[in-house]
């Protein structure tokens, strides 16, 4: 039994998005690939291995035999080919299809034969089939009618009766209650085997309850009604589950630093500013490195995450073991130097009144963007407010909804500076073009330049392209390393701290792999087992 | 009677087309919309801007608006983006929700607030009705986050009550038991602070009518000062408890959705909510209209209820 | 009674008003160390049984995740009084800071954000009922006098106010205004839309009353001695809502307090640092609030307090009535 915030948007994995619906793709579909999130690894799922060209470009995947859909009907490579041009129809709306693209490029797919698929990619990816770990198969035989008829767009939303979803993963949905919950039995005819090659999955039977409150899931937990929850746990959260964790209700599992801290970012497009007084200092790299070292990491952490965090230099963390660089130099705290930075650009307190002036006597103001209601982004930016405070920058917090906020830095116009989380899916920087690239639609502080603003951005994008394109490991990890120096020296993005993970699960949860990366217990919903009831 | 009826009618399908209208545009003018990160953080322009123009997004809002209206008139009220699914589906389902708990919440508020405030209304200077101003004080002045996070840690912590939801996954008792039993904390937590309104309401007018020389005159002719006053005295205080009962229903809605989340009830409220966040124009149209014809039925209850109890006000 | 209801509001009022004196923090004075800190409750007696003048012991954090602390009963911390510009703070600012309701999620005085909140909330409050009052009842009023078209006019204009959520308006609005908002342009869109928002309530309940009232004797009577509309309205019809009135301005107090939280999520609350009793109590509705500190709930039982006042200061009672309508009669 496991709470969700809010259901899926639909049965169509293809379409949508929300963490529920992709959770749903976790349970009732298979990929092609599976990436192990505990251990970062790929596996084969329903492919059983792959072989790459010499060139780079092509990888032709041999499927299992003998694997059918939960209602019998056989696996076939047509069944990838089906899924990658649903995915693909421009009529078909696939929210999906952006991601399984390169260089806005589709993937060619072909099925020579019914065992194997040949996945061509539009330019060179070292990261290769990691990026099929996205897909989840759908059955040919059941939606190719919709397809052809130009409604896929809504085959298989939530009215479709539940016995008609048929999928390739270890649970098949048997229940819909709108609003409230989606259970799932197993799927007899699931095609992994369990290590001693009895039957997978485990449990009989997944019940998604929708609880949106987080507060109600955490009272739920404790009180042993459901068994795990599909939310982030906060700092507020673990006083009282370490307490049920004590009493033997509650395990509690300490998963260490997340890969991600929140990022402080400015406005950089060029000529943003050009009417302001403060287009001077505003895009000047000495303003971030002096917020990054006016910033007491640590009394940070022990702010927003109650002391369970770790200072957060770059955009990669510790927790990230293949690509975080020990090399790239760390911002110390120290006001006195931040307060020097200042002044060499001008900055100044000319008129003792303990705000820094500009040459025309203007105060040192700036307007700071976050999300309503994120009480980790709220608190964070509290306290970047108070810190600047002490060197004498006066900062305006201005906490917005979500999609308020979202519109204002894709569309680059409107904001100062802006205190966002931003989630990775994949710990491959390969995997995430858009953020590295500058012409990258996730390169927050200058989106989508047709060409390098800055000359570091470029020595970026060339390092990157020749990062996603090698094949040797090791090259590619240097490369990296080269990237995260540049990124450092100019700081187009402020870090402090990342919080530390912890998951909870009811005590009877056993087998349980839980990972830093969504969704934490039920990527590997197959192998999860509950111990009986007493 | 019927010609009132017909212009009541009438009033009522055009206030839910103008408030559905309103929040229509209204959603469509507020910052960002729905394929605004719908896509994921690092979607191209392109694809953003072609799944807009999928969605009918690009247009100017008048365009959008027109569009809207000609199907509405003919029942089709769109779809919703974020769920695939036509809005005139979705609604239906948790209008029921949302009208099981908003009439469960009504009645004990009437049934606990009305006789309480004719208690207190009666002797307002006594313990009894000191306790009960009291009471009533407390529920009008807790939010109602606070009042339903307090009903659901109470149920947790007392294992007396689910924790939130409509109906469990294995019930062990009959389908109905199960769903009263979801129902008690939900409906108390909304309930709670109607209650209090009524009471206060009640306990005014009462105190007002008793003052009357109607009353007194009756007592004066030696009717028991207990039948007076809940029969007589009554009749002529239900007059603003009655009037605000329809706006009471209005409300509920809107006001339900902060029960909704804490207690996990599948209700219009929380869709409203989300619809909102998710900036899913038409699904936001299609709750405001529901919320209107929630309120429309309301007014026409409550102006009924007036028209029992005091026919003076009716129109003639 | 009526005197407890006056002494309850005066109290809030002058809380508020003196907040600078009585308050022994600034409202975002933090303390980084004493997140969630229980209060420092203050002592006269001290652990081996002998009197002081009033002391209190500092907390000691002793598990930073878990935000427990444990009181240290070896130092006594005498308050000191009148120093510094504050009626009492403790002798050791720095680091045994006097916190008489315990620090909130920030590590801020809640005792102090109180008193500072009852600026903002009750000022909000207050004006924002006035403006309830007067535009519910004139639409009440004229609605319910007038009768007719004019009446179903003025009532379906109200029932669209009232079903139209505020949020979405909210929402709008907040994209067009620029994005740093003062505390006082805050505070005039808050007290107008609440003004807005909550007059259909009364106005309804006063035009029933007016209805009805205008069919009574005293009202035809008046009316045949040539008593002009005015007149009618304000001496004699309007009056007789008043009972009314006050029992709904109760009822609206303490929603508009609570809206104003619910308003800052679409943007429109005050500015960081401005403390408000609405946000404080947003801020604490989460379950450790209950279990744990509940000592970050104070604001509710202020709330509490003040609309009990307020419900004795408005109610009328049966003497009154009465006289009232003798008077009228007469």
């Amino acid at each position: 039994m496991i709470s969700t915030r809010s259901e899926p948007a639909t049965f169509n994995g293809l379409r949508k998005r929300d963490t529920s619906t992709e959770l749903l793709g976790f349970l009732s579909g298979a990929k092609l690939v599976r990436i192990n999130r505990a251990t970062q690894e790929l596996e084969p799922s329903l492919a059983e291995s792959w072989a790459r060209s010499p060139d780079g470009l092509t990888y032709t995947i041999k499927l299992r035999s003998g694997i059918t859909f939960s209602d019998g009907h056989p696996f076939t490579a047509d069944d990838v080919v089906f899924t990658f041009a649903a995915l693909y129809d421009p009529k078909a709306g696939c929210e999906l299809a952006d991601a399984v693209r390169l260089d806005g490029k589709n993937l060619r797919v072909s099925a020579p034969d019914p065992l194997t698929v040949v996945v061509t990619f539009p330019v060179p990816f070292a990261p290769g089939v990691r990026i099929l770990d996205n897909v989840p198969i759908l059955p040919k035989h059941k939606l190719q009618a919709a397809l052809q008829a130009g409604t896929f767009d809504s085959a298989w939303n939530l009215k479709t009766p539940v016995a008609d979803i048929v999928g390739l993963g270890p649970f098949v949905p048997t229940e819909y209650v709108p609003g409230q919950r989606l259970i799932f039995s197993r799927n007899p005819r699931y095609f992994r085997k369990a290590p001693d090659g009895g039957p997978l999955p485990y449990l009989d039977r997944v019940t998604m309850e929708v609880v949106p409150d987080q507060d109600a899931q955490m009272l739920q937990l404790d009180a042993g009604q459901i068994d795990a929850v599909d939310s982030n746990m906060r700092p507020e959260d673990y006083a009282p589950l370490k307490r049920s964790a004590d009493a033997g209700r509650v395990k509690l599992l300490d998963l260490g630093v997340s890969y991600d801290a929140d990022s402080l970012w400015f406005n950089l497009k060029p000529g943003a500013y050009a009417h302001d007084s403060r287009a001077a200092w505003l895009q000047r790299d000495e303003l971030r490195h002096a917020i990054s070292l006016a910033v007491d990491r640590k009394a940070f952490a022990d702010t927003v995450f109650l002391g369970a965090g770790a200072a957060a230099y770059g955009p990669e963390t510790t927790a990230n073991k293949r690509w975080f660089s020990a090399d790239v130099p760390q911002t110390p705290y120290d006001p006195t130097r931040a307060k020097a930075l200042l002044a060499s650009i001008g900055l100044v307190d000319r008129d003792g009144d303990g705000t820094l002036d500009d040459p025309q006597h203007h105060p040192v103001r700036f307007t700071l963007l976050t999300q309503k209601g994120k009480t980790q982004l709220e608190r964070g930016a509290s306290v970047i407010r108070e810190d600047l405070k002490r060197v004498g920058v006066v900062v305006d917090v201005v906490p917005l909804d979500f999609k308020s906020l979202v519109e204002r830095f894709l569309s680059g116009a409107n904001y100062d500076a802006i205190y966002f989380s931003v989630a990775r899916t994949d710990t491959d920087p390969a995997i995430n073009p858009d953020f590295w690239f500058s012409s990258g639609s996730a390169h927050f502080w200058n989106i989508g330049q047709k060409t390098p603003a800055t000359p570091w951005e470029k020595e970026i994008d060339d390092l990157m392209s020749k990062q996603i394109a090698s094949t040797d490991e090791a090259r590619r990890k240097a490369l990296f390393d080269e990237v995260l120096k540049v990124f450092a020296a100019h700081e187009p993005v402020v870090y402090f701290a990342a919080p530390r993970v912890f998951v909870a699960t009811s005590s009877r949860v056993l087998n349980a792999t839980p990972a830093l990366l969504r969704p934490q217990l039920l990527w590997s919903a197959d192998t999860l087992a509950l111990a009986p009831k007493r | 009677m019927t010609f009132y009826l017909a212009r009541r009618l009438l009033f009522a399908l055009f206030l839910v087309f103008a408030v559905s209208s309103s929040a229509m545009i209204l959603a469509r003018l507020a910052p960002g919309d729905y394929v605004t990160e719908a896509l994921g953080p690092g979607a191209r322009a392109e694809a953003v801007a072609e799944a807009r123009a999928r969605y009918g997004l690009d247009r100017p809002v008048l365009a959008q608006y027109a569009d809207w209206l000609s199907h509405a008139i003919r029942f089709d009220f769109g779809r919703s983006m974020a769920n695939d699914r036509p809005v005139g589906e979705l609604i239906p389902e948790r209008a029921a929700n949302t009208a099981l708990l908003a009439g469960a919440a009504l009645l004990f508020a009437t049934v606990v607030g009305l006789p309480l405030g004719v208690v207190s209304g009666s002797r307002p200077s006594g313990a009894l009705s000191a306790a009960i101003r009291t009471f009533s004080v407390v529920f009008l002045s807790l939010p109602p986050l606070l009042t339903s996070l307090f009903l659901v840690f109470l149920a947790a912590r007392t294992g007396w009550l689910p924790i939130g939801g409509m109906r469990s996954a294995d019930a062990a008792s009959g389908p109905a038991l199960d769903l009263l039993r979801h129902l008690i904390v939900p409906a108390a937590a909304l309930g709670l602070p109607l209650a209090a309104m009524f009471e206060r309401l009640q306990s005014q007018a009462l105190a007002e009518t008793i003052g009357q020389p109607f009353v007194l005159a009756t007592i004066a002719r030696g009717v028991p000062r207990s039948r007076v006053i809940w029969r007589d005295a009554l009749r002529a205080a239900l007059r603003p408890v009655a009037s605000v009962y329809g706006l009471v229903v209005g409300t509920l809605l809107s006001g339900s959705f902060a029960v909704e989340i804490m207690t996990s009830w599948p209700g219009l409220g929380r869709l409203m909510l989300d619809a909102l966040v998710a900036r899913d124009v038409y699904l936001v149209a299609g709750c405001a209209a529901a919320g209107s014809v929630f309120l429309a039925a309301g007014t026409l209850i409550s102006d009924a209820l007036l028209a029992a109890v005091d026919p003076r006000a009716i129109e003639a | 009674m009526r005197l407890v209801g006056w002494a309850l509001v005066a109290a809030a009022c002058i809380g508020g008003l003196l907040a600078p004196v009585v308050a022994p923090h600034a409202v975002d004075d933090r303390r980084p160390g004493l997140l969630n800190a229980p209060p420092t409750r203050p002592h006269l007696v001290d652990s081996d049984g002998s009197l002081h003048a009033p002391f209190i012991y500092s907390w000691t954090l002793v598990d930073q995740l878990e935000q427990r602390y444990v009181e240290n009963r070896g130092t006594r911390i005498p308050l000191v009084w009148m120093s510094e510009g504050r009626l009492v703070r403790s002798s050791n600012e720095s680091s045994a800071p006097l916190l008489l309701l315990g620090a909130d999620s920030y590590g801020r005085d809640v005792f102090s954000r109180l008193l500072f909140g009852a600026r903002t909330s009750l000022a909000l409050s207050i004006v924002a009922a006035l403006g309830t009052v007067l535009l519910g009842a004139a639409v009440g009023g004229i609605a319910g006098y007038l009768g007719g078209a004019f009446d179903d006019l003025l009532m379906r204009a109200s029932d669209f106010v009232l079903v139209l959520p505020a949020m979405y308006v909210a929402l709008g609005l907040r994209s067009v205004l620029p994005i740093v908002l003062s505390a006082q342009v805050v505070f005039a869109l808050l007290a107008s839309i609440f003004a807005i928002v909550g007059a259909p309530f009364v106005a309804r309940g006063v035009r029933a009353i007016v209805r009805s009232e205008l069919q009574l004797d005293y009202a035809v009577a008046a009316q045949s001695l040539g008593a002009s509309h005015l007149r009618m309205l304000g001496r004699h019809l309007l009056p007789a809502a008043a009972g009314f009135v006050g029992v709904q301005v109760t009822m609206l107090v303490p929603g508009f307090i609570v809206a104003e939280a619910t308003l800052s999520y679409v943007g429109l609350g005050f500015p960081e640092p401005v403390a408000s009793w609405g946000t404080m109590l947003h801020d604490a509705s989460n379950v450790r609030a209950f279990a744990d500190f509940p000592w970050l709930l104070s604001p509710a039982a202020a709330i509490f307090l003040v609309v009990l006042g307020v419900n004795l200061l408005l109610q009328s009672n049966p003497e009154a009535a009465r006289r009232r309508s003798i008077q009228s009669m007469g």
